[in-house]
């Protein structure tokens, strides 16, 4: 019976695990790991008889991979090293099965000496925890948006605390799941009035709340947006063109380039940065 | 509407079992018109719309009250006019079966039209959908609608005399099936074909999205 040499690499999307053969050219199998996604490459060696079974298996399991790989240059998802202050902006998918339509955002700040991250989020407390970036509360998938470090990453972290303690005691007090204000209005508010030019992703719905109707700079500060609760829209230099319906996002973000679709990592193209 | 009473009979029985269901649908789907012998052929041969469907029935694990909701916007390709597809289902029932398996029937109201190609008008769908399956799921729904004013579109199905217009669905989800906090749900890509009638041509297609289903458990794990 024929035998086939079969690798294991990750695959960063909700811990599926890809399988792919001799030089990675065909792939022949993904595995599901839901728990634990394996990190290390190892070799396993399959029956040609299974190596079929398998290819015929993951027609049906390549679509989440679709979209997860469409996220190129997708940035690791592991704590900064370093003794500087790092803060961090990190969003982690719902329980399932919401995980791939619905986004929690969270701030992840480690000031200078310090060994623990102190997280600001809407839906949890103002906590330490030892590593937010491996796993967050019920959140799956975690992604790292962006990092500020030294200088810019005191004031980042001053702001915060300062804003976020505020901003997070009116959310909590006015909370609606849907349209907002929730959890992602506080990510966007927090970064517009800290002025930290990031973006949450499309699929943080609620993000784009500003009552019954606002207009604004947006969180990258290189456009404005139109926002009702029914409809939006943001242009920009960097952002693009975004429309907005009921909260989903869709459009074009000019830098990185990448398709805004409302789904998994919220975009296909560049990961963004 | 008899069966509609003794539908809500049954669910004010069940008072002491309730059950509930959710499902969400994001769809991307695309129609061309492959046959319009019986009428003018429109305009707007070719139509793309993107939409959410969100459905929910509550009652008993059998048997329940479903409601839903579906919206979407697009374009015809040769007009280049804005299209949109909405409709609201206030009144409804839902059978369920196995795990997490259900067939409903809602009557609802909607509005419907492109611009330059295709009038606006105010419809009266009725609509079966059904959706079989964990993980891996067989989706489907049939649509018969009756449209008010528009007259050009009245009478527009070739096939069914007595409606004015007739969709239909299927598609198979390539999913994952899971059980967390005590309730099945599952979410995950599909795939599939659609079928319109309107206008007396005869329109196909295909459909892409991605469906999640959650809902409180039929029988233990």
């Amino acid at each position: 019976m024929l035998a086939v040499q079969e690798c294991r690499v990750e695959c960063r999307f909700d811990g599926l695990t890809l399988a792919a053969q001799g030089k990675g050219v065909e792939v022949i199998a993904i595995r599901h790991a839901a728990v634990t996604p394996i990190r290390a490459a190892g070799c396993v060696t399959y029956s040609a008889p299974r190596v079929r079974l398998v290819r015929l298996g993951i027609v049906t399991r390549l679509w989440p991979l679709v979209l997860a790989s469409c996220v190129i240059f997708q940035r690791p998802v592991e704590a900064p090293q370093g003794d500087e202050t790092i803060v961090a902006l990190l969003t982690g998918g719902l329980a399932h099965p919401m995980n791939d339509i619905a986004r929690h955002p969270w701030f992840a700040i480690r000031k200078k000496g310090e060994q623990q991250w102190m997280v600001y989020e809407v839906g949890g407390g103002i906590a330490r925890e030892a590593d937010p970036f491996r796993s967050h509360n019920i959140y799956v998938g975690p992604m790292l948006h962006k990092v500020w470090r030294g200088e810019e990453a005191e004031r980042a972290a001053a702001c915060i605390e300062r804003v976020g303690t505020e901003v997070k005691r009116d959310i909590d007090e006015n909370y609606r799941l849907f349209p907002g204000p929730n959890s992602n209005t506080f990510g966007d508010v927090v970064l517009r009035r800290c002025k930290l030019s990031a973006a949450l992703p499309a699929t943080s719905i609620g993000k784009d709340w500003r009552g019954l109707i606002g207009v604004g700079i947006s969180s990258e500060r290189t456009g404005i947006q139109i926002e009702t609760p029914l409809l939006g829209f943001k242009i920009g230099l960097k952002e693009g063109v975004e429309l907005h319906v009921l909260g989903l996002s869709l459009g074009i973000d000019l830098w990185p380039p990448a398709i805004i679709v409302p789904l998994g990592p919220g975009r296909l193209g560049f990961d963004d940065r | 509407m008899k069966a509609f009473v003794v539908l809500l009979v049954l669910i004010a029985h069940a008072h002491a079992d309730p059950a509930a269901g959710a499902q969400l649908h994001y769809e991307l789907q695309s129609f061309h018109d492959v046959h319009d012998d019986a009428m003018q052929p429109p305009e707007g041969r070719h139509l793309v719309l993107a939409g959410v469907r969100l459905h929910a029935f509550i009652g008993t694990r059998t048997i329940a009250y479903h409601i839903g909701i579906d919206l979407a916007a697009g374009s015809t390709i040769d007009g280049g006019g804005f299209a949109y597809d909405v409709a609201l289902f206030p009144v409804g029932g839902a059978l369920r079966f196995a795990q997490t398996s259900f067939v409903t029937l809602g009557v609802g109201i909607g509005a419907s039209g492109a611009l330059h190609t295709v009038d606006d008008a105010v419809t009266f769908p009725i609509e079966a959908r059904f959706e079989m399956g964990r993980g891996i799921r067989l989706l489907g729904r049939v649509r018969a609608t009756w449209v008010g004013a528009a007259k050009e579109r009245h009478g527009g199905s070739p096939s069914v005399s007595f409606i004015d217009e007739l969709e239909a669905m299927i598609g198979l989800r390539l999913g994952r099936a899971y059980w967390d906090f005590d309730f099945p749900t599952g979410n995950g890509y599909f795939v599939g074909a659609v079928y319109r009638e309107w206008m007396g041509a005869q329109f196909v297609g295909g459909i892409i999205g991605y469906s999640l289903d959650m809902g409180t458990p039929r029988k233990p794990r």
